[in-house]
């Protein structure tokens, strides 16, 4: 027996009674196939005491793996004992099949811990599904719409080259309108602003347009909103009276 | 479809919507998966479900860019892994009679962590849960399928294993 060799005190890391076992087969050098398992017994009983105390239902799992390794040792010293029957419990051949199976697992678990160390794992995508447009999307519509912006956007520019030359003042304004409502009767705000308005000169326009009205020189009427404005020349006798 | 799902599709759902029979949707796949060797994503697959996924070879790059942490397992957690993967479905009892130790501490880490999940129960006294790896074991273990578990090197694994193509065995 190699038990005579200082087994190893640290016993951190043994992760179950089976793990205990495979570690002394591969720290002997043996091979599972054919080790006798009841050799082992009295270096699993070694390092079973050194260990740190655990949990009642731990310690019971060692000590069965325990007491099955130390039947295997007196059956083997004590050859007349063999045909014990089948109340034994678990032979020699099935302890030996279970660590087996476990060592197998062992080297798959190693296995699986490689791969998710070396970290070479898939993703999927993540963030839901694609978000879709809302109906009538179609191609033609933003196509117009394009067109629009573009059109807005010229005019905007030649508003921005022209309008700084130009400077209004409300009283020249005023009097540009009595002007032509004294020639015309009737006559629609659009008139008055022209194709290309800038903002100041409609701004100026509109408020000569409410001196006016304040004076009552003209009449303003709207007929519905945001339609045009009809502006037509009040006569002077009756906005006296 | 794939690309737009943001889960796994099954392969009779492909076929429904495309009209085709699920043979033709099987061949499309597999011409599928076979262009996407050497990009820089992959066909994944578990029983009859796909998904289109990063190639792990980039993971490195994706990870970063996604900001995603390392995944740890203990050792412990590792072995009931490798016991579910191989052996799927599978009850905590038949875990825990092959690793020896109880195994409520590291199925509950790895169910919590969506490496396994339940897969009904198993027709015996107590109706015990069954469990199994789950799309995301695949993904962190940049497995393309199940097909592609890691097979055992030692001559014992090969001995348990019979076929070296069979991953599951009669325990």
């Amino acid at each position: 027996m190699m038990e005579s060799q200082a087994p190893r005190v640290s016993v951190d890391g043994f992760d179950g009674p089976l793990d205990l076992l495979l570690e002394l087969v591969e720290e002997k050098k043996l091979d599972i196939l054919t080790v006798r398992l009841g050799d082992l017994a009295d270096a699993y009983l070694v390092r079973v005491r050194a260990m740190p105390s655990l949990p009642a239902d731990e310690v019971s799992a060692f000590l069965a793996i325990a007491s099955r390794l130390v039947l295997l040792k007196a059956r083997s010293l004590l050859p007349s004992l063999a045909p014990l029957a089948e109340e034994e419990g678990e032979s020699e051949e099935e302890l030996r099949a279970r660590l087996l199976e476990y060592a197998v697992v062992r080297e798959r678990a190693s296995v699986l811990g490689a791969r998710l160390r070396a970290g070479e794992r898939a993703f999927h995508r993540e963030g839901g599904t694609v978000e879709l447009p809302p109906r009538g999307g179609e191609v033609d519509a933003l196509a117009s719409a394009w067109t629009r912006v573009l059109a807005l956007a010229a005019r905007q520019r030649e508003e921005d080259i022209v309008a700084p030359g130009e400077r209004y003042s409300v009283e020249q304004r005023t009097a540009e309108i009595e002007a032509l409502i004294a020639e015309q009767e009737r006559i629609s705000f659009a008139t008055l602003l022209g194709d290309h308005p800038t903002v100041g000169f409609a701004v100026v326009t509109f408020i000569a347009l409410l001196d006016l009205y304040r004076r009552g020189a003209i009449d303003l009427a709207q007929d519905e909103l945001f339609a045009d404005i009809a502006i037509t020349r009040r006569e002077r006798t009756s906005a006296q009276s | 479809m794939l690309f737009v799902a943001e889960k796994p599709v099954g392969r009779s759902e492909l076929a429904r919507i495309v009209g085709a029979t699920p043979r033709a949707v099987e061949s499309a796949l597999a011409d599928l998966a076979a262009a996407y060797e050497g990009t820089g994503l992959r066909l994944q697959r578990s029983g009859d479900e796909w998904q289109i996924v990063t190639a792990p070879q980039h993971a490195a790059h994706v990870a970063a860019y996604l900001g995603a942490d390392r995944l740890r397992v203990s050792a412990a957690s590792l072995e009931t892994l490798a016991v579910i993967a191989y052996k799927q479905p599978v009850t905590r009892a038949e875990v825990e009679a092959i690793r020896g130790v109880n195994c409520d501490q590291t199925i509950y880490t790895l169910a919590s962590r969506r490496l396994i999940e339940e897969r009904g129960r198993k027709e015996a006294p107590g109706r015990p849960i069954l469990y199994g790896t789950t799309w995301e074991f695949l993904e962190c273990f940049g497995l393309q399928s199940l097909d592609d578990l890691p097979q055992a090197l030692s001559p014992e694994g090969a001995l348990l294993e019979g076929a070296p193509t069979a991953p599951r065995e009669t325990g």
